[in-house]
């Protein structure tokens, strides 16, 4: 068929197609389709994903005001469009809390919208009206810098699989039972939340990610686990609880979560999890657990080192491994237990699985030096470790490297790199 | 050599074939784990067809050979496990660098395989080729037809700016074009002028502009409109007493303004005045389409009233420009003490018994 005949090339696909070609365009650009010839003029009202941030309204209008600009856009958008919205996402940083957003959630509860994403600027903190408690169809739940109030006979989002919540004021009781009411929650991620004590009961759930000031963390049903990452900071209050706290939290944490494939522990995560280390812990393996990365482990505090320690010896199958230390003196500690290497686990116990080893921030301290040469011994498919000195510390290095030198090493591929200049 | 142990791992289905057919009726032979990447493809294997040349896989129509080429060496390509992301990426990217015509052909064939890593590929690179540009480059890259009026083409989001200039600018040009067209079929087609009496408004304009009964001279071209005039004097009344101070403000303004009209920056001046006025003299008014109306004056986002308005307003304004300037501010200028000898017998518009009043008061 000759093209010029035919003429247009593209306004007759499946209106399905078209939609996914007007979805991975930039809003501004799908609406002035409607502007191309007369089949195109309604084709983007029945778009299902809406996502808007600041550059959604800028090129609009000349004036200033851009945060009229941006909710003139939106809710004239939201009139003129036509059919289900499906997802839902509003990043800017020049909204703050308005009226408007409380219209917009309103409208969408009415739509089935399954996604929804609200990051807003910095400011006055967004307070999330009834409405929202409302989506009966979530799956997918984003909140940044808001405050949430669910009302009491809020009986949870029954299809919610994903909860992010950043900086959002909540009351502890009502995160939990958020929480637990969302029976097919698989990931959740909770970050910058005050004085926390966390109870977590999931059973769906694969995947965590939390930060913030926590006090305590329980994950007490949560048996299908696959992803942890925990940041946690530290405070006086946090300090003392710790002081005080009369359970193992190894226990509480890592007790319940035999399907474990990967955990990261950040900032003061070891620390959180080497109290009560000695009240007797119950002995799990961690089949799947394939990779562990724990940073800031201080190597001074010898409950932290133990704690490390029964993580790997408990992951028979682990392949990567990655510590950094948290310590920044280079002075050589009183000569205390050499032994716990050997206590943790018997002499023949190996790591079969373990390939990829990366140690950084090392001082060069005591423990540091031990546990890399447990490791070094106990690691007969090992592959490549390497080692990055911390800055602070630059004497020290010669002795390390000398020390380095004379480990014994169970696998005759290991590759030792010491990583004089980080770039 | 990883090519001789796949055959040595599956010796049964050492380069099995199947056979597909494309709308045109040829017949082509394709290996069985290159076809089973597709969906569609696959479910039909699975009922029993395709297995021999008599029996083979109907395409969909979508599907013509050259096509059908291209999509099999996308699915030879993809169906060997253990690429990279970065291999498929690669592949991908060099893969839909193609003209136009046959990407959209391919993203349609490839939809009606429900190959949906495909359709997602194509879809995407013609985003990109959408995005960012103006309507006259993306008709100009699809062939699409420039078949919607001037208004149509204006941004619905960007329509909404409350600026009458804007507003009165982009129906000018709106009205210029119908204006053309109508000229073409009132050569053809014999139309009978109504004579309908459309002074009330008309003469509020004048009114305004502090000039006399010139508004006879308006063309009645727009036939239907003129009959939505009619309805105007019953709900006029409510706007009354507003409407009379504004039109002494309006009027006040005019002649401070007498002396300087030939300056563009005033004209525009004048003009958002205008439209602010006849603005806050119709605001809560809304008609109920008339049947007679054109078909892409209610895809308008403005108010109806107001469009009529707005059309007077073009008008004058048009012919305001197309004018000597000096004639008209003589003209102005003198007819400037005849505004009050209105007639009162005016017979629409409520309103302009009001005028009329305001007149009587001020003599």
């Amino acid at each position: 068929m000759d093209d010029d005949l035919r003429g247009d090339l593209i306004s007759d696909l499946p209106q399905s197609i078209i939609e996914t070609i007007l979805t991975k365009l930039p809003i501004k650009d799908a609406i002035r389709t409607s502007t191309l010839s007369r089949k195109w003029r309604y084709k983007w009202t029945t778009i299902t994903d809406l996502v808007f941030n600041d550059k959604c309204a800028s090129s609009y209008y000349d004036r200033p005001n851009s945060e009229n600009n941006l909710v003139n856009f939106i809710t004239h958008l939201l009139f003129l469009h036509d059919g289900p919205i499906h997802k839902f996402a509003l990043s800017t940083s020049f909204l703050q809390s308005s009226p408007d957003i409380d219209q917009w959630l309103l409208f969408l509860s009415r739509k089935g919208t399954k996604e929804l994403s609200i990051e807003l600027g910095e400011g006055e903190w967004f307070r999330a009206p009834s409405c929202l408690f409302m989506y009966s169809k979530l799956t997918h739940l984003e909140l940044v810098r808001c405050e949430l109030d669910p009302p009491p006979h809020f009986k949870g989002f029954l299809c919610l699989k994903y909860l992010n919540l950043q900086q959002v004021l909540m009351p502890p009781d009502d995160i939990e039972n958020l929480i637990s009411s969302c029976p097919l929650l698989e990931s959740l991620t909770l970050s910058y939340f005050d004085s926390l004590e966390l109870t977590l009961c999931a059973p769906n759930l694969k995947y965590l990610s939390l930060e913030g000031e926590f006090l305590d963390i329980c994950l007490e049903n949560t048996p299908r686990l696959a992803t942890v990452s925990v940041a946690m900071y530290m405070t006086d209050d946090i300090a003392e609880h710790f002081e005080h706290s009369s359970s193992c939290n190894i226990d509480k944490f890592l007790g319940g979560v035999p399907c474990l494939e990967r955990l990261v522990g950040q900032i003061y995560f070891t620390k959180y999890l080497s109290v009560g280390m000695d009240r007797g812990i119950n002995r799990i393996k961690y089949d799947r657990l394939k990779i562990v990365e724990l940073y800031q482990v201080n190597f001074e505090d010898l409950n932290e080192v133990l704690a490390v320690l029964h993580v790997i010896v408990s992951s028979p199958n682990l392949k990567e491994l990655q510590i950094s230390g948290s310590s920044n003196t280079s002075a050589a500690l009183l000569a205390s237990d050499l032994g716990i290497w050997e206590k943790e686990c018997s002499k023949d116990y190996m790591f079969d699985q373990l390939k990829t080893v990366k140690i950084t921030e090392v001082s060069g301290i005591l423990h540091e030096m031990g546990f890399i040469k447990f490791l070094l011994v106990h690691s007969p498919v090992l592959k490549e470790m390497t080692i990055i000195p911390s800055a602070y510390v630059t004497d020290g290095r010669l002795n390390m490297l000398v020390n380095l030198v004379r480990y014994r090493r169970a696998s005759a591929q290991a590759e030792v790199i010491f990583v004089q200049e980080q770039l | 050599m990883a090519e001789a142990d796949r055959e040595i791992i599956k010796p049964e289905m050492m380069k099995s074939y199947i056979w597909l057919q494309t709308s045109d009726g040829s017949i082509q032979q394709v290996e069985l784990e290159v076809a089973m990447f597709c969906p569609m493809i696959c479910k039909e294997i699975h009922s029993g067809m395709g297995s021999s040349k008599n029996y083979p896989i109907s395409l969909p129509s979508r599907v013509n050979p050259a096509i059908l080429s291209l999509i099999l060496d996308y699915c030879r390509f993809h169906q060997i496990p253990g690429r990279s992301n970065k291999e498929m990426k690669s592949f991908d990217e060099k893969f839909i660098r193609m003209d136009t015509k046959r990407l959209c052909e391919l993203t349609s064939a490839a939809d009606s395989l429900k190959l949906k890593p495909l359709v997602d590929l194509t879809s995407r690179a013609l985003a990109r080729m959408i995005e960012g540009k103006t309507p006259e480059e993306i008709r100009d890259i699809f062939h699409l037809p420039d078949d919607l009026t001037e208004e149509e083409k204006l941004e619905p989001i960007k329509n909404t700016i409350d600026d009458p200039r804007i507003r009165l600018l982009n129906r000018l040009y709106a009205r210029k074009r119908k204006e053309l067209k109508e000229r073409e079929r009132l050569k053809n087609v014999d139309v009978e002028e109504e004579h309908v009496d459309d002074r009330s408004v008309e003469d509020l304009l004048s009114f305004i502009n502090g000039r006399n009964s010139d508004s006879k001279g308006v063309k009645t071209s727009k036939n239907k409109r003129k009959n939505r005039t009619r309805k105007d004097p019953q709900r006029n009344t409510s706007s009354n007493s507003t409407s009379s101070t504004n039109v002494v403000n309006v009027d006040k303004e005019f002649n401070g303004l007498d002396l300087t009209y030939h300056d563009p920056s005033t004209c525009d001046h004048i003009l958002s005045n205008l439209g602010k006025t006849l603005k806050l003299l119709n605001i809560e008014d809304s008609f109920p389409p008339d049947d007679g109306f054109d078909g892409d004056d209610l895809d308008d986002d403005i108010d109806p009233a107001m469009k009529e308005k707005i059309d007077r307003e073009v008008e004058d304004f048009a012919r305001r420009l197309n004018s000597h300037w000096p004639e008209r501010m003589q003209e102005i200028l003198s007819l400037g003490q005849e505004r009050r000898r209105l007639p009162t017998a005016f017979n629409c518009n409520g309103s302009f018994r009001t005028y009329a009043r305001l007149d009587q008061q001020q003599k």
